[in-house]
């Protein structure tokens, strides 16, 4: 063997670059917001500060659902559609039960069984092709963005579904807590539940063993296969919980509500500092990816920049957030 | 002839000459004022253990990066500014463990990899394949010239890697542990290699840990320990024990050491075992508690295949396996572990260790179904830094800090991470394959050291090698594999080298009739 040991480390001041490369998203996120407050100072008005952070949880709970899928070394291209889906058949479910005459409660249980069961099927069958089949997430998610799709529009005739309860919309958006807003609240509990799952059982250990070394971990004897069918589960229970948080604000079950929601999802993730390479990344790397994304275009908004430069500069951030992983994993050899 | 050696310069002055070299990378001194000097036709051992300094030594020699201070002199110039490139073609040529290789090229391809033979900037495609099959040929290497790399075996890897370095002018050609993925052939092969390039003139910088490696070629041999050069030997009159102990720093007189060896009931009983892709073929073998079965053979023979059926991870096609007697069925990696079987991996990067996770972490990867580690799914991480701390302390870890990544590991520090997860739960049967591959002496010493205290404990221990002294030592009974079947059961007396060569050979005649 040579002697690691001894392996040389990159030139130039070794702690202050590294110091800079893993510090680079929270200072690029404070520059990011003066620079768009010189230009306009409502951005630092308490209300869009608000505002920005209800918008961040529902990217941040959607990245978080990629984070876990990409530390096993994956992603689910159909997260957008089946946001999609849980929207229209959830608010089918509710408007059927409003329809009947249910009790309110009983109409909002039908609501979420039908919301969630739509999730953990789509996440069984992400799950079920990827690990037992053997298909590449790559391709497997591709081909559920369609079936997806499809479901989505064919039960809602591609029209919003009407009929959501006031009940559901309250729960999920319009209430609050102390003045904090539904949103933000559902987001930070399921970021600190989730981060406790990452680093304090032995799903989350077996997560990082997995993305970081998929034969290691099978040769310890670690359930591989079951273990990446609950992580696909896991993303699009998450994702059908943001797609609930998203349909109580639309107050519709709409059938492109997921659009480009996947792509912005791993974005952010990347972005944050999670590794396509699998095994490195978490709850943090998520949310702060999200708060960057959400930043960006919320600044672009109020300084009036195109619509369509704005999808120029989220491309050219996803660029640049692979191009800076691939940075700091030289750096850590 | 292609392998163009110079006229060897006029007597004595030696051809390397190196004083005073000192390395620094942030902080560590992997070089500390090292003084080498390689004379024209000498094998010149580099001993040490992992982290002595040894690679470091030969990649400023070799270009890769430069010495802090200290003068190198070759051929009698001094030498400033040395690269890579500038060091081939003063006929510095180096072979490193780590290939060089562009998988998705041919084997010539890769010879003639930045200096193709061009006219005008068209390729000279005759020419190349006529220069590397003649170069190919004077090797007496077993390699096909228009093969692609990457699907090539690791053995063919290596003889491209080497016919590489001994394209165009050679005067000081560097090997890193050569051997270690060759079979005793092929290993043949480049001994009367060597043996030729000495006699052209051809200085040979030779890094390795096997002592009969070194017996067989070395002229001197430089031990180097901690940075520092600690004394160079004459190969004729050196011992082994003064080799490792000059090594490391403490006095040890056998390399092997002595097993009590006393056999108990049958654990493992393989009966009539074959694999789904054919590697082992109708193999019948067991192993006894308290005592080491080894198994030897080629590379290739099945013997790695076996031992990693009987663990889980090979698809098996028919016959038994009995584990304390009961029939073990479609068995798992998971599934063994907890019937008390431990698999350890020949390649422990790409098998054994999530290299960017702490020491902590891998040492208990495969117990975290037990509630000493884990309750109801959580994991009890108080109880896991002390298990863990307590295990590495006693496989003696250096540092012993266990939350470093295992990637800034040596590949004997590995290894004892490898081995403290044998620690971490109860376990009756241990699985090595290839214990001391990639690992220094001292680290050798303590894994058998390791397997000694497993088998006065009462365990069954199986351990798979192509190293044949080492299977041959701490064996009690050696199974010598070939072509997937076993061709031979060995114990006391007749267990000898001789006598695995030969039921290689009796298996290969039987095979002709």
């Amino acid at each position: 063997m040579s002697d690691i040991d001894a392996a040389p480390s990159p030139s130039g001041l070794p702690a202050l670059r590294r110091l800079a490369v893993q510090a680079a998203l929270p200072i690029a996120l404070v520059l990011l917001l003066l620079a768009f407050a010189a230009v306009d100072m409502r951005v630092l008005s308490l209300a869009n500060l608000l505002n920005i952070a209800q918008q961040t949880s529902y990217l941040a709970l959607f990245a978080m659902a990629q984070t876990v899928v990409i530390l096993t070394r994956g992603f689910d291209l159909a997260l957008g559609p089946t946001v999609s889906m849980v929207s229209v058949g959830a608010a089918l479910a509710m408007a059927s039960g409003v329809a009947a005459g249910y009790d309110p409660g009983l109409v909002l249980l039908m609501g979420l069984a039908a919301g969630f069961g739509l999730g953990i099927a789509c996440g069984t069958f992400n799950g079920a092709v990827i690990a037992l089949l053997g298909v590449s997430p790559f391709v497997a998610t591709l081909g559920s963005y369609n079936i997806a799709i499809g479901i989505a529009t064919t039960l809602s005739g591609g029209r919003p579904v009407q009929g959501v309860p006031d009940l559901f919309s309250h729960l999920f958006y319009g209430g609050s807590i102390a003045g904090i807003p539904a949103a933000i609240l559902i987001a930070a509990l399921v970021g600190i539940v989730l981060h406790l799952v990452l680093t304090r059982t032995v799903y989350g250990r077996a997560l990082y063993v997995i993305g970081t070394n998929p034969r290691a971990a099978a040769v310890a004897g670690l359930p591989v296969k079951a273990i990446l069918v609950a992580t696909y589960i896991l993303c699009s229970t998450l994702a059908a919980l943001g797609a609930l948080m998203m349909t109580a604000r639309t107050g519709s079950g709409e059938p492109n509500l997921g659009g480009s929601l996947s792509l912005q999802a791993i974005a952010a993730a990347v972005v944050g500092g999670t590794s396509l390479a699998g095994g490195r990344g978490g709850v943090g790397t998520a949310v702060v990816g999200a708060l960057f994304v959400t930043i960006l275009s919320n600044g672009m908004n109020l300084t009036r920049i195109d619509g369509y430069v704005q999808m120029v500069v989220l491309g050219a951030i996803v660029i640049a957030g692979v191009v800076l992983d691939r940075i700091r994993l030289e750096q850590r050899g | 002839m292609d392998i163009d050696t110079t006229t060897p310069p006029p007597t004595d002055a030696p051809l390397l000459a190196l004083s005073g070299i000192s390395k620094r990378f942030t902080g560590v001194k992997a070089l500390d004022g090292v003084d080498l000097d390689v004379k024209a036709g000498e094998l010149h051992v580099l001993f040490g253990e992992n982290g002595a300094g040894k690679s470091t030594l030969i990649n400023v020699i070799s270009g890769t990066f430069p010495p802090d201070e200290g003068s190198f002199r070759f051929g009698g110039e001094e030498i400033r500014h040395l690269t890579p490139q500038r060091a081939r073609a003063i006929g510095i040529s180096p072979v490193f463990q780590e290939f060089s290789l562009v998988p998705s090229l041919t084997v010539e391809e890769n010879l003639f990899l930045g200096r193709e033979a061009s006219v005008g900037g068209v390729l000279r495609a005759g020419e190349m394949r006529r220069r590397a099959a003649a170069l190919i040929e004077e090797l007496g290497f077993d390699l096909d010239p228009g093969a692609r790399v990457d699907r090539l075996s690791r053995a063919h890897q290596q003889m491209t890697e080497i016919a590489k370095a001994l394209l165009g002018k050679v005067r000081l050609l560097i090997l890193d542990e050569p051997t270690a993925s060759l079979t005793e052939r092929e290993t043949g092969r480049l001994f009367e290699l060597i043996a030729r390039l000495k006699d052209q003139g051809v200085g040979l910088i030779y890094v390795s840990h096997r002592m009969r490696e070194i017996r067989a070629l070395a002229d001197r041999v430089t031990v180097l320990r901690d940075g520092r050069h600690i004394r160079t030997l004459d190969a004729a009159t050196a011992t082994d024990g003064d080799l490792v102990e000059l090594m490391t720093g403490r006095r040890i007189d056998v390399l092997f050491p002595e097993i009590p060896h006393a056999p108990g009931k049958v654990v493992v009983d393989v009966e009539n075992l074959t694999l789904a892709d054919g590697t082992v073929k109708e193999v019948n073998l067991y192993a006894r508690a308290g005592e080491i079965t080894g198994i030897a053979g080629l590379v290739g023979c099945g013997k790695s295949e076996l031992v990693r059926a009987i663990y889980g991870l090979e698809p098996v096609a028919d016959g038994t396996v009995r584990i304390h007697g009961t029939p073990y069925e479609a068995p798992t990696a998971r599934q063994s572990l907890k019937r008390g079987i431990a698999y350890f991996p020949a390649n422990r990067v790409a098998e054994g260790l999530a290299l960017s996770r702490p020491i902590r972490e891998n040492a208990s990867l495969t117990a975290l179904d037990l509630d000493r580690f884990a309750r109801f799914g959580v994991l009890r991480q108080g109880a896991e830094r002390s298990a863990v701390g307590a295990i590495m302390e006693r496989l003696k870890l250096r540092p012993p800090n266990i939350e470093r990544p295992v990637g800034a590991l040596s590949g004997g520090n590995r290894q004892k991470v490898m081995l403290g997860r044998a620690l971490t739960r109860e376990l009756s049967v241990f699985l090595f394959d290839e214990p001391s591959v990639g690992i220094d002496v001292g680290a050798k010493l303590e894994v058998y050291a390791f397997m000694k205290a497993l088998v006065e404990a009462g365990a069954a221990v199986i351990v798979v090698s192509s190293e044949l002294p080492e299977v041959l030592a701490l064996s009690n009974r050696l199974y010598v594999m070939h072509h997937g079947r076993v061709a031979a059961e060995l114990t006391g007396a007749d267990k000898t080298e001789q006598n695995v060569l030969a039921s290689f050979f009796r298996e290969e005649m039987t095979e002709a009739a």
